[in-house]
C-alpha cells in the first residue's frame, strides 16, 4: 500500500511555477492561489522507491520546477536546470503519427514545451532518427492563425526527436535508451515522461522494463497510458495491480482524451463560474441530461480491436461516464485535481449498477444510399461473421444522491449514424403553472428550456427559451441564447492531446483518471456487460447511416424522456 | 358553479379574428365549465374593483343562459349609461367584456354587421402624421382591422378630405417584407379616411362629426375610438364633447389618451377626474407606448415560460437592475413642451417606471388584463417614495467636436434661457416588498448622449465561494452574471456568462449567450403604436395603464419633483454627445452598482 506524506515547501521555491501558469494568469494574487494548490501535490514518497532512485530524490513527482523560470532568475539559478525526456513508446504507431507528435509539436510550437527537452521514439521496427524525422514531418501542421516560421520551428522541433528500436517485453533494451536519454539530458534535472502507445497486452511489459531500467534517477518518472483499461472489473483491477507493482499511483496518467476537450473541460467554469447556472443544476429544475456521441462511420475496416470491445467499453464507460461524473459532481473543495477526482468518485460510486433493462443495444446493418451501398459491421472483414458486439448502445442511468435522485441521465453512443457529433443536454422541467401553457399544445415538455453544450463539431453552447414572435400576436417560439465558439474564437481550439500531454507534464492530475475511478466506473457497467456476453443478447440492427435503432426512443420513453438530438427543432 | 356561456359565431369570422391571438382559439372551440367558472369569477372580481357605478352591468356576472347573453350584450343602451356600453359583455376567461363585443363583430343574431369608426383629434399634428395615421394603415395593410371601418382626422384647420389624404399619404409605407399591393392598399385606405374640421370645445362640431360618423356607420352596430393627438390642456374639452355629442349609440365608445397625463399627484388626480365625469374607467385607454415594444411585451414571456428564469428572479440572486434610456440628440428647437416637464416627468415616471413595474411583479393569476394591472398596482405601491438623495439631474451644455457645434439646452430658442429643467437624470429606486428588499433598481434617461439606446440590465449577484476567483481579480461583482433585454435599437437579448477562453491554459472570459432579433427574425417588427391601436381597437388593456396605477406611479415621484422645483436644483451640466454627468457613476456607487452600459467593454 502506497503510503504518502504531504510535505511543505519553503515559500520561496514554490515561486517557481512553470511558464504556463504565468502566461494564463495576470496579475500576482493567482500566481500565489496556484502556489498553495501546487503545494498540496509536493509530495513525499517514503517507499522503496520503485523505480531504483534515491529516496530523497525520487519523491519530487510533482513540483512545479520542472520548466525553466526565465522570469524569476535568482530562484532558477538555485537549481539545476530542468529538462523533460517524452518517449512515445509504440511510435510507429497509428495514434502516436497521428495524435502524438503533431501535439507535442503544437506545444513546442506555441512555447509550452521547457527550454530543454528531447522527444524519443522507441518500438520493434528498426529506424534511424532520421526515417522517424521523417515519418513525423508528414503529420506536422502548424496552426491555421499562426503560420510564421512553420517551417523553422519543425526543423527545431524535428532535430530534438530520436528513435531507439527495442523489444517491448526487453529490460536491456530499455537499459540502452536510458543511456542514451542520459546522454540527452547531459546532466541536467531530468525528468521523464513514458506515452505508452501500445496494445494494453504489452503495458505492463513495458511498465517493468522502462521503470526498472529507464527511470529517471533525480526527477519525476511518469507514465501516460491510453484506454482500454480492461474489459470489466476483474481485468482492470489486474491491470491497476500490475501497474501498481512498479508505479505508484501518482505515477500513472491515464488518458481519456474526452476530458481534454474543450467544451467538457469548460463545463466546470460553467457551473461554478456563473450564478445562473448553480441554482438550477438539480432534480428540482432539471428532468434528465443526455450525453450523445455519435459518428458517421463504422469501422472501416479496422474492426478488429473494436469488435473485442464493443461500444459500450470504447465510448460509453469512460468517454460518456467521465463526462457524467464532472456534470454530476458536488462543488470540489478547490480546483486541485485530487479534490475534483474525489467529487467524480463520490458521482460514481453514487450510481446505479446498470441493469441490462436500461439498456438498448444495437448494430448497423448494410445499406443502400442514393446508388451508394454501406457496408454492415459484419461485413467488415477484420469482424466475425457472427459478431453480437453492439455498435450502438443507449443507456439510462441513475444517481442515487440527493442531488440527482430520479433524475435520469441518459447516453447513446454509436457508429455508422446519420451524423457525426458529441453533446451534452439538459432538459429542464416546465414551467410550474405556466400562464402560457395554452400556447404550447398539450405536451408542456416539449417546451421546457434546455441546455446544450456541443462538444464537437462546432463547439457550442446554447440555451433554448420560450420568447414571443415579434409581432402582433402573442405566439411563443423556442429560440435559443447562442455562443457558438467559432464566432467569438477565431482561433483554433487546441487538440486534446495537447493538453493531456501538457498536463501530464506540469503533472497537473485534474484530466487523468485515478484508479479509484477506473474501479467504480467499471463497477457500474461490469455486470451488464457480463451478461450481454452470457446471454448473447442479439443487438438490434439499424441501417447504416441511419438515426440509429428506435429501441433507443423506447428506452427514453420509459423514462418519460425525448431525446433532444432527433426532434425536429434540433 | 356551472356556467354555459356564448358560443362563437359560427359564420365567417370577423376580419379582427385574424389576428393570431392564442387565447381566441377556445372560442371555436366548445368552451369547459371548469374555465368558465373561472372567468365568471373573474369577471365579477373586476367589477367590484373598477366600482362600476352602473348596476344593470351586473347583470352579466350571473350565469345566463347563452342566447340571452348574447342578446343581452346586444344595443340595448341610453347615451349616458356608458358602463353598460362597454361592460355588458361577457367573455370567455382572458378576453375582457369588450373584445368579446367585438368578436361577435360579424353579423350577430339581429343580422347586424360592425363596424368601427376611428377618430384621430388633432390630425393635423405631428403625432398623427408620423405614428397614428402610418400605424393604421399597416393594421389596415396586414389584415387587422375590421372589414369596415371609418377613419376620420378632427382638427381645427379647414381641410378637405382630399387634402387629409394627400398628406397622410406621404407618411404611409409599407412594411419592408411585404411590397406587394402597397399602392393599392395605399388607395384603399385612403378612400376610408376622412376630415372634418371643428373647435375642440364645441359640442356642435362634434353632433357634425356624429352626423358624419353615422352616415358612414350606416346601420352597422358601430363602435368608435377616438384618439387625443392634442395638448393636454384641451384634454377635457375634447372629451366631454365626443362622450356628450359623439358617443357611439349601439357599441362602444373608447378614447386614447397619450401622455402628459398631469405633471404631479394632482393635475393627474384632477385630470382622472375630470375624464371620468364623461367616461367610465374601461373607456379610458391611457397610452404609454414602451408598453407596446415588442422586448417589453416579451420580458413576462420571458419571465413566465421559461423556467431557467424565475427561480433566479429576486433579491437572491439578482443584485440590481438597471434600465436605461438614451437618445443621441436634444430638444433641437421643440423644447417648449419638454421644459415644462422634464425628463423625469417625460421618460422615467411613465416609460421606465412601467418597464420597472413589468418586470419586478409577482406571477399573476392569469395573462388577463386585469390581472397584469392588478400585479403591476402591487409593485407600484410597494416602492419607495423617491428621494432627492436618490436622484442626480443633468443638463446639456454645448459641444463642439469636429468643427460641429452642438447646442447647449438653454441654447434652445424655445427653451428658456435660465431653464433648471433636466435633461438628463438617474435614480435609485427600491422596491420594499419580499421579493426585492434591498435591491437597487436604477434607472437612467437622458437626452443629448452619446448612443441611442434603452435597455434593462440585470446583474446577479457573484457566485458564493466561487472556485475560480482567482480568475477574476479583485473585484468579483465585476465578473458576475448579467441578463441584458435591449428594447431598442437591434432588439436583443443576451446572456453574459463567464467561461473558459479556449486553449490550454485557464484564462476565464465573459462571453455572451444570444439571441439577436434581426438574425432570428426577419420579419420587421411593428411598431409600437399598430399593437397599442389594435388593442384599444380588441378591447385588450394589458399594455394600458389604469388610474389607480397612474396615481400610484405619480406619488412615488411627486414629493420629489417638488422638491427638485421648490429647492431650484441646479442640473449638473454635460456636454452634448457625452455619456452624461458623472454624478450618475457616484450614485450608482452608494448603492455598490456599476452601470454596465458605460463599462469598458462598450
Amino acid at each position: 500500500m502506497t503510503i504518502l506524506r504531504f510535505y511543505q515547501r519553503p515559500s520561496s521555491l514554490s515561486i517557481a511555477f512553470s511558464s504556463r501558469h504565468e502566461r494564463s494568469f495576470s496579475g500576482s494574487s493567482e500566481l500565489v492561489t496556484l502556489t498553495t494548490r501546487r503545494n498540496q501535490c509536493w509530495r513525499f514518497s517514503p517507499l522503496k522507491s520503485s523505480n531504483g532512485s534515491p529516496l530523497a530524490g525520487a519523491s519530487w513527482k510533482d513540483d512545479g520546477k520542472e520548466m525553466p523560470v526565465p522570469k524569476v532568475p535568482d530562484i532558477g539559478s538555485q537549481l539545476a536546470e530542468n529538462t523533460v525526456s517524452i518517449t512515445v513508446v509504440g511510435a510507429s504507431g497509428d495514434l502516436a503519427k497521428k495524435k502524438i507528435f503533431p501535439a507535442l509539436f503544437a506545444l513546442y510550437y506555441e512555447g509550452y514545451l521547457p527550454q530543454h527537452f528531447t522527444v524519443f521514439g522507441y518500438a520493434r521496427s528498426k529506424l534511424t532518427d532520421e526515417e522517424l524525422r521523417h515519418t513525423i514531418s508528414t503529420t506536422l501542421t502548424c496552426r491555421v492563425d499562426k503560420r510564421e516560421n512553420c517551417s523553422d520551428k519543425m526543423e527545431q522541433f524535428l532535430r530534438r526527436c530520436f528513435y531507439h528500436s527495442g523489444q517491448y517485453g526487453s529490460e536491456v533494451d530499455f537499459c540502452e535508451l536510458d543511456n542514451k536519454l542520459k546522454e540527452k539530458e547531459d546532466g541536467k534535472l531530468a525528468n521523464r515522461l513514458f506515452y505508452l502507445s501500445i496494445p494494453p497486452n504489452i503495458f505492463v511489459d513495458v511498465v517493468r522494463g522502462a521503470s526498472r531500467s529507464a527511470s529517471s534517477p533525480n526527477g519525476w518518472t511518469r507514465f501516460i497510458v491510453e484506454k482500454p483499461f480492461g474489459r470489466d472489473s476483474e481485468s482492470s483491477s489486474e491491470l491497476t495491480r500490475c501497474l501498481k507493482m512498479y508505479l505508484i499511483e501518482e505515477q500513472i496518467f491515464r488518458i481519456d482524451h474526452y476530458l481534454g476537450k474543450e467544451l467538457v473541460e469548460n463545463l466546470s467554469v460553467l457551473r461554478f463560474a456563473n450564478l445562473v447556472f448553480e441554482p438550477l443544476w438539480s432534480r428540482n429544475y432539471i428532468r434528465n441530461v443526455q450525453l450523445i456521441f455519435s459518428e458517421d462511420f463504422g469501422t472501416e475496416g479496422r474492426g478488429g480491436y473494436f469488435d473485442h470491445y464493443g461500444i459500450i467499453r470504447d465510448i460509453m464507460q469512460n468517454h460518456l461516464l467521465q463526462i457524467l461524473a464532472l456534470f454530476a459532481m458536488e462543488t470540489p473543495v478547490s480546483l486541485d485535481g485530487e479534490d475534483i477526482r474525489n467529487e467524480k468518485v463520490k458521482v460514481l460510486r453514487s450510481m446505479r449498477v446498470l441493469k441490462l433493462d436500461d439498456v438498448v443495444v444495437g448494430q448497423y446493418k448494410g445499406h443502400t444510399k442514393g446508388g451508394k451501398s454501406f457496408p454492415a459491421y459484419t461485413d467488415d472483414p477484420t469482424v466475425p461473421k457472427g459478431s453480437l458486439t453492439p455498435t450502438f448502445a443507449a443507456a439510462s442511468l441513475f444517481i442515487d444522491n440527493a442531488r440527482w435522485d430520479g433524475v435520469p441521465f441518459l447516453m447513446k453512443a454509436g457508429k455508422a449514424l446519420h451524423r457525426r457529433g458529441a453533446e451534452i443536454r439538459v432538459q429542464f422541467r416546465h414551467v410550474p403553472g405556466n400562464l402560457y401553457k395554452r400556447k404550447f399544445g398539450t405536451d408542456l415538455d416539449k417546451a421546457t428550456n434546455e441546455l446544450v453544450i456541443r462538444v464537437q463539431p462546432n463547439e457550442a453552447i446554447y440555451l433554448k427559451i420560450n420568447n414571443k414572435v415579434p409581432g402582433l400576436s402573442m405566439r411563443l417560439d423556442s429560440s435559443n441564447l447562442n455562443l457558438l465558439y467559432s464566432e467569438r474564437y477565431p482561433r483554433e481550439i487546441p487538440d486534446a492531446y495537447e493538453r493531456l500531454l501538457l498536463d501530464a507534464i506540469e503533472g497537473e492530475r485534474r484530466l487523468f483518471i485515478r484508479s479509484d475511478e477506473l474501479d467504480a466506473a467499471w463497477a457500474i457497467f461490469s455486470p451488464l456487460l457480463r451478461e450481454l456476453e452470457e446471454k448473447k443478447v442479439v443487438p438490434e440492427l439499424y441501417p447504416y447511416g441511419s438515426r440509429g435503432p428506435v429501441g433507443a426512443h423506447y428506452l427514453a420513453a420509459k423514462y418519460n424522456v425525448r431525446w433532444g438530438d432527433l426532434s425536429d427543432s434540433s | 358553479m356551472a356556467v354555459s356561456f356564448p358560443k362563437c359565431p359560427s359564420s365567417p369570422l370577423p376580419p379582427l379574428q385574424t389576428r393570431n391571438r392564442a387565447w381566441l382559439s377556445p372560442l371555436s372551440a366548445p368552451l369547459q365549465v371548469g374555465d368558465s367558472s373561472k372567468w365568471a369569477l373573474l369577471e365579477a372580481t373586476k367589477r367590484c374593483h373598477l366600482c362600476v357605478s352602473a348596476t344593470n352591468g351586473g347583470s352579466a356576472v350571473a350565469p345566463v343562459e347563452p342566447s340571452k347573453k348574447v342578446q343581452d350584450s346586444g344595443p340595448k343602451t341610453t347615451p349616458t349609461d356608458h358602463s353598460t356600453k362597454v361592460e355588458n359583455g361577457i367573455r370567455p376567461t382572458v378576453l375582457s367584456s369588450n373584445e368579446f363585443q367585438d368578436l361577435k363583430t360579424g353579423p350577430d343574431n339581429s343580422g347586424r354587421e360592425s363596424t368601427v369608426s376611428i377618430t384621430v383629434v388633432g390630425a393635423s399634428g405631428d403625432l398623427a402624421k408620423k405614428k397614428i395615421f402610418p400605424a393604421l394603415f399597416a393594421l389596415y395593410y396586414e389584415g387587422f382591422l375590421p372589414k369596415h371601418f371609418t377613419i376620420f382626422g378632427y382638427a381645427r384647420s379647414k381641410m378637405t378630405d382630399s387634402e387629409l389624404r394627400e398628406m397622410v399619404s406621404r407618411t404611409l409605407n409599407c412594411r419592408i417584407d411585404q411590397r406587394e399591393n402597397c399602392d393599392a392598399k395605399m388607395e384603399e385606405f385612403l378612400k376610408r379616411c376622412f376630415y372634418h374640421s371643428g373647435q375642440y370645445d364645441s359640442e356642435a362640431h362634434f353632433v357634425e362629426l356624429d352626423k358624419k360618423l353615422k352616415q358612414h356607420e350606416g346601420s352597422r352596430i358601430s363602435n368608435r375610438l377616438y384618439y387625443l393627438s392634442i395638448p393636454p390642456n384641451i384634454f377635457l374639452d375634447v372629451v366631454k364633447c365626443t362622450s356628450l355629442a359623439a358617443s357611439s349609440e349601439n357599441g362602444w365608445t373608447r378614447v386614447i389618451v397619450e401622455k402628459p397625463f398631469g405633471r404631479d399627484a394632482e393635475s393627474s388626480a384632477a385630470l382622472t377626474r375630470g375624464l371620468k365625469q364623461y367616461l367610465h374607467e374601461d373607456q379610458i385607454f391611457r397610452i404609454d407606448h414602451y408598453l407596446g415594444k415588442e422586448l417589453v411585451e416579451n420580458l413576462s414571456v420571458l419571465r413566465f415560460s421559461n423556467l431557467v428564469f424565475e427561480p433566479l428572479w429576486s433579491r437572491q440572486y439578482i443584485r440590481n437592475v438597471q434600465i436605461i434610456f438614451s437618445e443621441d440628440f436634444g430638444t433641437e428647437g421643440r423644447g417648449g413642451y419638454f421644459d415644462s416637464y422634464g425628463i423625469i416627468r417625460d421618460i422615467m415616471q411613465n416609460h421606465l417606471l412601467q418597464i420597472v413595474a413589468l418586470f419586478a411583479m409577482e406571477t399573476r393569476t392569469s395573462l388577463e388584463a386585469e390581472d397584469i394591472r392588478n400585479e403591476k398596482v402591487k409593485v407600484l405601491r410597494s416602492m419607495k417614495t423617491l428621494e432627492i438623495d436618490d436622484v442626480v439631474i443633468g443638463q446639456y451644455k454645448s459641444h463642439t467636436r469636429g468643427g460641429v457645434v452642438y447646442p447647449g439646452y438653454t441654447d434652445d430658442k424655445t427653451v428658456p434661457n435660465d431653464s433648471l429643467t433636466p435633461t438628463f437624470a438617474a435614480a435609485a429606486l427600491f422596491i420594499n416588498n419580499a421579493r426585492w428588499d434591498g435591491v437597487p433598481f436604477l434607472m437612467k434617461a437622458g437626452k443629448a448622449l452619446h448612443t441611442k439606446r434603452a435597455e434593462i440590465r440585470v446583474q446577479f449577484r457573484h457566485v458564493p465561494g466561487n472556485l475560480y476567483k482567482k480568475c477574476f481579480g479583485t473585484d468579483l461583482d465585476r465578473a458576475t452574471n448579467e441578463l441584458v433585454i435591449r428594447v431598442q435599437p437591434d432588439e436583443a437579448i443576451y446572456l453574459k456568462i463567464n467561461n473558459k477562453i479556449p486553449g490550454l491554459g485557464m484564462r476565464l472570459d465573459r462571453s455572451n449567450l444570444n439571441l439577436h432579433y434581426a438574425a432570428r427574425y426577419s420579419k420587421e417588427i411593428p411598431c409600437a403604436y399598430e399593437r397599442l391601436l389594435l388593442d384599444a381597437i380588441e378591447g385588450e388593456r394589458r399594455l394600458f395603464i389604469r388610474s389607480d396605477e397612474l396615481d400610484a406611479a405619480w406619488a412615488l415621484f411627486t414629493p420629489l419633483l417638488k422638491d427638485l422645483e421648490e429647492k431650484r436644483i441646479a442640473p449638473e451640466l454635460y456636454p452634448y454627445g457625452s455619456r452624461g454627468p458623472v454624478g450618475a457613476h457616484y450614485l450608482a456607487a452608494k448603492y455598490n452598482v456599476r452601470w454596465g452600459d458605460l463599462g469598458a467593454e462598450h
